[in-house]
């Protein structure tokens, strides 16, 4: 903060180059525009981009300090103050709902071309601000940023196929990849591909771990633990599934359960179509199902863990300084206590010292009955409830035993969401809290 | 497909099938230009090269075409020769051909019979090879070697004549049935007819010979078991083995003692943290974190002023918190939980609160915290006396 100008003489040299950079890919893209298309608008329209480009890259390499591009003071705070958990989970629904509702609209080639550019454009001034970028370019974030971005483009690459392929099928069509059908051969064809990315990967990971050494750390100690402590990053989806979690569910039953949903879903699946073409019409449930549990509940919490959870686990605005003194106020209580004392204004129904274990285990079922019914009810009673309404057709063509795992996978996948959202809303810790047991849920 | 140079395995494999309930008297001069086929893929010039030849052969392949279009099954050999026919043909007998070829991938004859006619046939083939001296490429070598250790159709441009006399050789014993065409003695198959061989195949393979019993065993057998027990102790291979399992059963006990070293490295379950007086009221003291795990405090604990031991493991999954001075809390960095000074956890995922160890005052009055036993709040043992000493 206080070395802000040094910060931006250290970072205006990469802001250069990368808004070069941008100039130089978005000039090319106009060239290629000029050169193809019948309407030459694109085309003027992305060279002007390019020199737009062109003078940031000049102003951040100027040499002074005050001329980097950055995204101005007001707007970082007001960003800082308005993100949370909360802002952030639904904020990331609603952009991928938009993004799957108007999809084909987002297919359209020149609309990710915006896209792509105004997210980088983004990124490069978001870049000038030091929090930002202290978080940004550490080595270890690095792939994360990559990870956007790939992520971004096979999910657009496989949702235009599948937009094609759903027009076709529309007007009677066979989908694309019918009107391709001829087979390759494993030798040649696959092996030299193999052959060839292995060492195109090689190369580039030689250079990446000379260019982004991992950071040293201090020798790893039982009683020292960084703050904060970040899991490796795919498995930061799972650490923020911990914080809402026991670690038995969400450390060891819920893991467990996506590896079986997953193999379970060719027995689930009694969709015969969309085999082997990108469709989305076709399939939607499926679809849905998998892009749900996919990116909103594993790729956006990699990034939520990567960028905005920092010291001692609180969440930081994404031009927030990682303060350890940060204080939030996250007290939560269980159910029981919810129930008894704040509902019903009794104290705790606690076994007598020295009772009988009988009696112990009693007291703790009659303490726990609230949560014990409700989750009885969610995995017993709901999914019976589902095949009569929602799910009537997929009861009638599933059978009771296919359809109740499709629908306790479901209910459990969900299990995830609706805890946050509880969690958020009423400051409930878990709905079934045995700690004599290490038991709670 | 068939426009392109090479059949797809696809249709390969629906001609080989339709073959099965073929027409049994295939035409040799398909045969024989069917040898090199299951090397297709890595000859196509010879594939290329076999092409002319129904054209040029009229009197053989036309006769074989015709059964095939009329409702028999065409055979591989057929359906193969005709395929490539079309490619390099002239317009005279593509349509033709292409009735016979077209319905033969459809035929329904699932059973996988297939290919053996096809290798049948190969040793024919190698019957009368080309023995031209010209520069050979890697596919008709290899063709060659499949079709019998004997050069193929060695180049693309003398192919088509190569195989010319191939077949015109390979035909030629069909008519006369005792003409030996075998190169080696290992070809004796090869030597016989073409046709006689894609008769004889339809008739079931012969048996395999009986192999001879097992002999009776030697009378001496039981001399040798009874001479086991003195082998077992007086032969080389029994010293080895004896001494094996005595130096792997010392390794074993040494493994085991080394796993309870006389010597522990680690710091002592029991320990001194000095006089009461060193931790005045409401502070908690840090400085055992690194060696012990354990934060001692003074507070007051349901109107009563103590001195507890707590230990620094988070009971979510089992972090080291931190104590944050101005919130007046431990935090644990790994997911958040939160926990007064007294060790309730209040905020975040931890579900009970911290863990106290025991603690005392020594003879010589100074504070001793016992590491090998732990008190648990839900279990409600922080009331047990050996849990914290009163101020």
């Amino acid at each position: 903060m206080h070395s802000n100008g040094l910060f931006l003489k250290d970072v205006a040299g990469f802001l250069g180059s990368y808004y070069t950079a941008l100039a130089v890919m978005n000039g090319v893209a106009g060239y290629l525009l000029w050169k193809r298309s019948k309407e030459p608008t694109q085309a003027l329209v992305w060279t002007v981009f390019a020199g737009v480009m062109m003078i940031l890259a000049s102003l951040a390499l100027s040499g002074s300090p005050g001329l980097v591009p950055a995204l101005p003071a007001w707007l970082r705070g007001l960003v800082n103050q308005l993100s949370g958990p909360v802002l952030y989970t639904l904020g990331t629904t609603a952009l991928l709902t938009v993004l799957f509702v108007f999809r084909r609209f987002f297919v359209k080639p020149m609309v990710a071309w915006t896209i792509l550019n105004a997210m980088l454009l983004l990124m490069g001034l978001s870049m000038a601000d030091e929090n930002f970028a202290s978080i940004v370019m550490k080595p270890d974030n690095v792939p994360i940023v990559g990870l956007v971005f790939l992520l971004a483009f096979f999910t657009w690459v496989a949702t235009k196929q599948a937009v094609v392929n759903d027009d076709r099928i529309a007007q009677g069509l066979p989908p694309m990849e019918k009107l391709d059908d001829e087979k390759v051969l494993v030798w040649p064809d696959l092996v030299y591909t193999e052959l060839i990315c292995m060492i195109a990967v090689s190369a580039f990971l030689l250079a990446w771990a000379i260019f982004l050494p991992a950071p040293l750390e201090e020798p790893a100690s039982s009683v020292k633990t960084p703050n904060p402590s970040k899991a490796p990053w795919y498995f930061l989806g799972l650490q923020e599934m911990l914080v809402y979690f026991d670690p038995w569910y969400a450390g060891v039953v819920l893991p467990s359960l996506v590896i079986f949903g997953l193999m379970a879903m060719p027995y689930l699946d009694f969709n015969k179509k969309g085999n082997g073409y990108y469709s989305i019409a076709e399939r939607k449930f499926s679809y849905l199902t998998f892009q749900f549990g996919f990116l909103e509940l594993w790729i956006t919490l990699i990034i939520l863990g990567t960028f905005l959870r920092g010291p001692n686990w609180n969440f930081f605005g994404p031009f927030e300084y990682w303060s350890p003194y940060k204080v939030e106020v996250l007290n939560n209580v269980d159910l029981p206590q919810m129930f008894w004392v704040n509902l019903l204004d009794r104290p705790l129904p606690r076994a007598p010292q020295g009772a009988s274990t009988l009696t112990q285990v009693g007291t703790i079922l009659l303490r726990e009955a609230p949560g014990l019914v409700l989750l009885g009810a969610y995995l017993l009673i709901l999914p019976p409830l589902l095949a009569v309404t929602v799910f009537r057709g997929f009861f009638a063509r599933m059978g009771f035993i296919r359809y109740m795992i499709m629908a306790n996978l479901m209910l459990l996948m969900l299990s995830l969401p609706l805890k946050m959202v509880l969690r958020w809303t009423m400051n409930l810790k878990y709905l079934v809290s045995i700690p004599e047991f290490s038991l709670n849920f | 497909m068939a426009e392109k140079k090479k059949m797809t395995v696809a249709e390969i494999l629906a001609a080989a099938r339709a073959e099965k309930g073929g027409a049994a008297p295939a035409a040799p001069a398909e045969s024989a230009a069917s040898a090199p086929a299951p090397g297709a893929s890595a000859t196509p010039e010879s594939d290329a090269a076999d092409a002319p030849l129904p054209a040029e052969r009229p009197s053989a392949p036309k006769p074989a075409a015709k059964p095939a279009a009329s409702g028999g099954r065409p055979s591989v050999a057929e359906i193969m020769a005709l395929a490539r026919a079309k490619k390099a043909d002239g317009a005279s007998s593509v349509a033709e051909e292409q009735a016979a070829a077209k319905p033969a991938p459809k035929a329904p004859a699932a059973k996988p019979a297939a290919a053996k006619p096809a290798a049948a046939t190969k040793p024919a083939a190698s019957g009368g090879p080309a023995k031209a001296s010209a520069p050979r490429d890697t596919a008709s070598i290899l063709a060659a070697a499949r079709a019998g250790a004997k050069p193929g159709p060695v180049s693309k441009a003398d192919a088509p004549a190569a195989v010319k006399t191939l077949l015109a050789e390979s035909t030629r014993p069909s008519g006369k049935p005792d003409a030996p065409k075998g190169a080696s003695a290992g070809q004796d198959a090869a030597a016989k007819p073409v046709a006689t061989k894609t008769a004889a195949l339809k008739t079931a393979p012969p048996m395999p010979t009986r192999p001879a019993k097992a002999a009776a065993k030697a009378a001496d057998d039981e001399a040798d078991r009874r001479g086991f027990l003195s082998m077992a102790l007086g032969s080389f291979m029994a010293l080895g083995f004896t001494s094996l399992s005595v130096t792997g059963g010392l390794f074993s006990l040494g493994l085991a003692r080394f796993m309870f070293p006389n010597v522990l490295a680690e710091p002592p379950s029991r320990f001194k943290v000095g006089f009461k007086d060193g931790f005045p009221v409401g502070k908690v003291e840090t400085k055992y974190v690194a060696q012990f795990g354990v934060w001692v405090v003074n507070s007051d604990i349901g109107g009563q002023q103590q001195i507890y031991a707590l230990k620094t493991v988070c009971t979510h999954l089992g972090c080291t918190p931190n104590w944050l001075e101005a919130e007046q809390k431990f935090k644990c960095p790994c997911h958040g939980s939160g926990f007064y000074k007294d060790g309730v956890n209040f905020e975040g995922p931890a579900p009970r609160p911290l863990e106290r160890y025991a603690i005392k005052i020594a003879d010589d009055g100074q504070l001793e915290v016992d590491k090998s036993r732990a008190f648990q709040e839900e279990l409600g043992q922080w009331n047990d006396p050996s849990s914290f000493v009163p101020v």
